[in-house]
């Protein structure tokens, strides 16, 4: 009885460990080959382990220093107790496995089998903690990217400049005879040629002539294509564009008649008119290759400016200006030579000039010109009637508070009687004035 | 006069200075494209920065390089320097690859 109660102890005890194995082996086919036989697991285990293990050495690469070492040292172990256990069978065959052989066997066994309850995953290593080129594609496109846009800039800003300076080049020798003063960036104290263009930016290049009858002063813009800027030259390839090179005379009031004139391509001349404050009359539309618009005014006043108080409350100043602008051709693909084909266009606008001087309008038209001219006056003061009789409200009252304030100053109190008295004077005289008014519309409406 | 030669068209004595027209009207009219450019460089540097996002911070390096090409000689560098100042700032942070998700 106490043998057999020893024994189911015995049992009782490697049952459990087993059972702990048993659940620790998730796998199917060891459960499957699992035995009741208390000690076959070791078998099984000592078995499975050494031919899995290379397996799993194979497999896990995150702790892989880790297994092998261990498993080594199993293997090793393993090794060695399979001689102990051989030398030993081999000295007592029928006896069973002596428990302390594999006393600290059965730990390595458990710990192997609790790797094989975690499952194992195969992780790829983060991209971005790979140090290849690969990760870094993005950054090195925008870098390409970047850098083709520096050249560009360098590239576009060259060609510019080289365009404007023989531009300047072929014109030199006419403005230089036609104008004492030739380049001028009005910052000198004295009015001297600095025989340069003005660089404005990249694309745009002014220059400055004056000193000739007939006219105060010839501005030249020379508006190129904006090469410098890569996001412009990919929208050119869509739709080509030319350079221009814009004239604006400024004529001397004596010496230009009073008209209004402009000839150019259909769509130079719609948005003219639309921008320009004098553009009203009948236009030619004539084409010509080269020639974008030309444009003599007396009422030239500039662009039209948009103000935010609604109409403006007097007509803006205006000059006596021609303005010519010009294509470059080539549109676009301009090389320097090709500023020579403008030289004839810069003689037709001293001639121009000339001419303007000399032309005059004949007496009816002079007489339909002047009545335009009232007409428009009459209509733009209508309109801005309202607004005129507010803004003179508005300075009268200013003026009362001025008044006021002044005499509220005023310290001394004589002084204050005086103008105090003066205010009052004032204010009865305008009264009797208006009351005079009154009654003089009065009798004429009678 | 021995000056006044009729085939001479210069007048030393009516010579006008040059007159930069008035900046008023000019900036509503010229290309407001540098201002555009400056203004969204600067918005997309910041989101860049906020939000972590690569992208962001890349086209606003984009749009500052564009506004420079663009700008016009009288405007302030102050200016312009302000956008090119920020997407440094948001594109360091993603220079260290470790810190922006791709």
């Amino acid at each position: 009885m106490k043998a057999v109660h020893a024994f189911c102890v015995v049992l009782l005890v490697f049952g459990s460990v087993s059972e702990a194995k048993f659940d620790d082996f998730e796998d199917e086919e060891d459960i499957v080959e699992y035995d009741d036989n208390d000690f076959a697991e070791f078998e099984d285990v000592m078995e499975d382990s050494i031919t899995e293990s290379p397996q799993r050495v194979i497999t896990t690469e995150e702790d892989e220093d880790e297994t092998t070492v261990e498993l080594e040292g199993q293997d090793e172990n393993q090794e060695g107790d399979f001689e102990d256990a051989d030398t030993q069978e081999g000295d007592t065959e029928s006896e069973p496995y002596d428990d302390e052989e594999f006393e600290g066997y059965e730990d390595k066994p458990d710990t192997s089998s609790s790797k094989n309850k975690d499952p194992i995953t195969i992780v790829d290593v983060p991209a971005h903690l790979q140090n290849s080129w690969e990760s870094y594609y993005l950054e090195i496109l925008m870098v390409t990217g970047l850098l083709a846009y520096i050249m560009n800039y360098i590239i576009g800003k060259n060609k510019n400049s080289r365009l404007a300076q023989a531009w300047f080049n072929t014109h030199r020798e006419l403005l230089e005879s036609n104008f004492t003063l030739v380049g001028d960036d009005g910052t000198n104290k004295e009015a001297t040629s600095t025989g340069k263009l003005n660089q404005e930016n990249e694309h745009i290049y002014n220059l400055w002539c004056s000193g000739r009858v007939c006219c105060e002063g010839m501005l030249i813009q020379l508006r190129f294509l904006k090469r410098q800027d890569l996001l412009n030259v990919l929208a050119r390839m869509m739709r080509p564009v030319s350079d221009q090179v814009q004239i604006k005379v400024t004529m001397n009031d004596e010496d230009m008649d009073t008209y209004v004139f402009a000839v150019g391509t259909r769509k130079a001349l719609v948005r003219l008119q639309k921008e320009m404050q004098d553009l009203m009359v009948h236009f030619l539309t004539h084409y010509a290759d080269k020639i974008e618009s030309i444009h003599f005014s007396d009422q030239f006043s500039g662009p039209k400016i948009m103000q935010e108080e609604g109409q403006p409350l007097k007509l803006p100043d205006t000059k006596r200006t021609l303005l010519f602008t010009f294509n470059v051709p080539g549109s676009g693909n301009t090389y320097p030579k090709d500023m020579e084909a403008l030289l004839p266009l810069m003689n037709m606008v001293i001639y121009s000039i000339d001419k303007a001087k000399k032309f005059r309008l004949n007496r009816e038209g002079k007489q339909k010109a002047d009545k335009n001219r009232a007409r428009v006056e009459e209509n733009f003061l209508k309109l801005t009637h309202v607004q005129r009789q507010e803004a003179a409200q508005s300075r009268r009252e200013e003026k009362k508070r001025a008044e006021k304030e002044r005499i509220m100053n005023e310290e001394d109190p004589e002084k204050q009687r005086r103008l105090e008295e003066a205010a009052l004077r004032r204010e009865q005289k305008k009264l009797e004035k208006k009351q005079m008014k009154m009654k003089q519309i009065k009798v004429k409406a009678m | 006069m021995s000056t006044n030669n009729m085939s001479d068209p210069r007048r030393p004595n009516k010579v006008l200075r040059y007159k930069p027209p008035p900046s008023e009207c000019n900036p509503a009219l010229d290309d407001p494209t540098p201002d555009y450019m400056n203004l969204l460089g600067m918005i997309f540097s910041m989101c860049g920065l906020m939000l972590k996002l690569k992208w962001c911070a890349w086209v606003a390096v984009y749009c500052s390089f564009i506004s420079f090409a663009n700008s016009r000689s009288s405007e302030d560098t102050k200016q312009m320097m302000s956008s090119f100042i920020l997407w440094p700032l948001s594109l360091l942070p993603s220079a260290a690859v470790l810190d922006f998700p791709e």
